[in-house]
């Protein structure tokens, strides 16, 4: 296994309170493997992935536990230089606003080659070839004339290009995504989307793919993890989980889409507000907004049931069975 | 709960006497399920957008600008929006569709064209006249964290318009009046005292909404109103905005770049692109028979939440990006990134309006569509 995040919990300390981000996720990805993290905001799902890579701000966030092994070794143990090794070179990031996150006075070529020059101890021309070769791999036209622009004469599309040609730079075994495509018009969302699991084969990555987009899921992902209030509510194989999810906020969210083949009646809407993370509801989390709830998701927090014998689907409902059969 | 400001109307509304009954004879619960399925009566058209155009100037120069080019944001465009109607706008970044929100809005100057509003150019209008309409034409805007100021409350926020319109405030009590307004959208009368940062986006957006209904409008102009909500949320902001509809009689231009959002709530269906109306129709016509081959890849691209139905549709990945509309391909603006162009969409304008092929048609295909090339193509069904 490349990657397994084993009962992680992160928290926020505030002025006003201890915010818990993130409350005991534990999920695994493969070589060549996509998991798809699905979740709204504040649901945990970039806090965790901010703790794999190594880039969660400290303080005011702290990991409580937990721990996070890539390729057999527990990252937290490490020290930051040998963090620092890792990130960028063994792992990567791609993040939504590729516009902020690239450095507006460095022309493209300096920053794609950086990689090669800091972590491969390249000359800066070598690093410059390097960059246009990267260029061309991720299908950015005329890569040899463009590799001295700067990122504000790249239209959206082409930046996340450049954010996925930085984060293959190395070559990888993990690329974290975190909503790659959010930023973007669905045209070009399309283009990014197919490049990116293009890409993966060919270099046989794991892929981490953060998203709210339920659309965009169901395209690429192999597996799907939900979280609601930092926690793992449902994981299933892409097919399964949309066929009949087994948790009732999934089953809520999948209704809450209007459909694009044909026009349908009043939209299903998850009643209430997602939870404050400072105060997290006792028991199932879901519980307030919850139409199935029972005494006792009010007090009894359910574990991960498996679903599947093989342990591939689970879900944290005390009311799997029924919701599964319900759908 | 629905009165809002009845028999205070300075101006014409004879229609929306009984339109105020029929929404207080309507059960709330069961009103949206009636916005959806009562069909659409078109009379007279309340907006009539005629040839719009707004050009930006791109300037040159820092003491002695001149000018080198322009923006062609908006160029060229008409449409009807109806009574009671949503006419929903689709396209992406940069398509102008936002400019024709604030040109709508008064907020930025015609280049050219009229919009008529009953019969009036308001693009023509100043003053007094000017003030009046702008009363019956409000909008929703995107983002709710930045449209509310911070410092005022909530109450405030909601009773502001009155400040500006006093003659379409409440009489007596204000406070009261706003209060109505808060349940109206479906939040506590209580938090009128409260701040914007103490409601979550959802509610924040509810407050926008109900500041849109406060002078009790006839349309109201939602510029991706939804789309910085979590997917729970914006299905309870979109009930609320068709039970809304139902109930005030509202007619609704709502832009969004969410293809699966804009079927659900719209009558109507225009797509732009680069500053030009591509095709309109109603609803099924778009998504289920359309045209153009601009709607077609646009539709295609959508990812839709089920992998097996994804397995059975076409996918058109377009190539490229949208060009520039400093500097916009001459003949349809399509052709780069079209399949089927030829030397004819390079030299020739196509118009938008019913396909000659599609003229004696009695099939959804016979709707606006601007392409030379027209024709039609399912891409939203599994095969």
């Amino acid at each position: 296994m490349l990657l397994q995040v084993r009962d992680l919990h992160v928290e926020f300390r505030t002025h006003d309170g201890v915010a818990k981000a993130v409350n005991g996720v534990s999920y695994e990805v493969d070589a060549g493997e996509t998991l798809a993290v699905l979740g709204e905001s504040g649901s945990g799902k970039s806090v965790t992935a901010q703790a794999i890579m190594g880039i969660l701000d400290v303080p005011p966030g702290r990991i409580t536990g937990g721990e996070i092994l890539f390729q057999g070794r527990d990252l937290l143990q490490l020290k930051e230089d040998d963090r620092r090794k890792v990130r960028g070179a063994e792992m990567a990031m791609i993040f939504q606003d590729a516009l902020s996150s690239l450095n507006p006075v460095l022309s493209v070529g300096e920053q794609l080659g950086e990689m090669f020059v800091v972590h491969r101890g390249m000359s800066r021309k070598d690093a410059r070839a390097k960059a246009v070769e990267l260029m061309d791999r991720v299908r950015i036209p005329a890569a040899k004339e463009r590799v001295g622009q700067y990122p504000h004469q790249f239209s959206g599309g082409m930046r996340q290009r450049i954010m996925i040609a930085m984060a293959l730079a190395l070559e990888p075994a993990l690329i974290i995504a975190d909503e790659p495509t959010t930023a973007l018009d669905v045209t070009v969302q399309a283009q990014v989307m197919d490049l990116l699991a293009e890409l993966q084969q060919e270099y046989h990555m794991g892929l981490i793919l953060i998203t709210h987009d339920l659309g965009v899921v169901a395209d690429v992902a192999d597996r799907i993890a939900v979280m609601y209030a930092g926690r793992i509510v449902e994981t299933a194989p892409v097919h399964d989980l949309y066929k009949a999810p087994a948790h009732p906020y999934t089953r809520g969210l999948l209704d809450s889409i209007p459909r694009l083949d044909h026009k349908g009646h009043e939209l299903y809407a998850i009643k209430g507000l997602p939870p404050n993370l400072m105060a997290i509801p006792p028991g199932c989390a879901f519980h307030p907004r919850c139409p199935r709830a029972q005494d006792v998701c009010l007090t009894d927090e359910p574990p991960l049931y498996a679903v599947a014998e093989d342990g591939a689907r689970e879900s944290a409902c005390h009311f799997w069975r029924e919701t599964l059969r319900d759908a | 709960m629905a009165d809002l400001n009845k028999g205070e109307e300075p101006v014409d509304r004879k229609s929306d006497v009984s339109a105020t009954e029929a929404a207080e004879a309507a059960e709330p619960a069961g009103a949206v399920e009636a916005a959806i399925e009562a069909p659409v009566e078109r009379g007279e058209p309340i907006l009539q957008v005629r040839n719009l155009v707004k050009h930006f100037p791109l300037t040159q120069g820092i003491l002695f600008k001149r000018q080198i080019g322009a923006v062609k944001a908006v160029d060229g465009i008409s449409f009807d929006l109806y009574q009671g109607e949503t006419l929903g706008i689709v396209g992406e970044s940069g398509c102008g569709k936002s400019t024709v929100a604030k040109l709508l809005m008064l907020l930025e100057t015609a280049t050219s064209g009229e919009v008529f509003y009953k019969g009036q150019d308001i693009t023509k209008l100043s003053g007094r006249a000017l003030r009046a309409v702008r009363r019956n034409i409000q909008m929703v805007f995107q983002d709710p964290y930045t449209s509310l100021n911070p410092r005022m409350t909530v109450g405030d926020i909601i009773g502001e318009p009155f400040d500006i319109h006093p003659e379409g405030a409440p009489k007596g009590d204000r406070r009261r009046k706003v209060q109505e307004l808060l349940d109206v959208v479906g939040l506590n009368p209580e938090y009128i005292n409260r701040y914007p940062h103490q409601f979550s986006g959802g509610q924040r957006q509810r407050i926008g909404i109900a500041r849109g209904l406060a002078l009790n409008p006839e349309i109201i102009i939602c510029d991706e109103p939804v789309s910085a909500l979590d997917v729970s949320v914006q299905a309870q902001v979109i009930n609320l905005m068709e039970k809304l509809q139902d109930e005030f009689n509202l007619s609704y231009l709502f832009i969004a770049h969410d293809l699966s959002i804009v079927r659900h709530i719209s009558d109507r269906v225009g797509v732009m692109y680069l500053g030009k109306m591509a095709e309109i129709g109603t609803d099924a016509e778009i998504y289920d028979h359309p045209t153009h081959p601009y709607t077609q890849a646009l539709l295609s691209a959508v990812p839709v939440p089920d992998p097996e139905a994804r397995e059975g549709r076409e996918r058109i990945i377009l190539t490229g990006d949208v060009p520039s509309p400093a500097n916009p391909p001459s003949g349809c603006r399509f052709r780069t990134r079209c399949w089927k162009a030829q030397d004819k969409c390079a030299t020739e304008v196509p118009v938008l309006a019913i396909p000659e092929r599609f003229k004696d048609s009695e099939t959804l295909a016979a709707h606006e569509s601007a392409c030379h090339f027209a024709e039609e193509k399912d891409v939203v069904h599994a095969a």
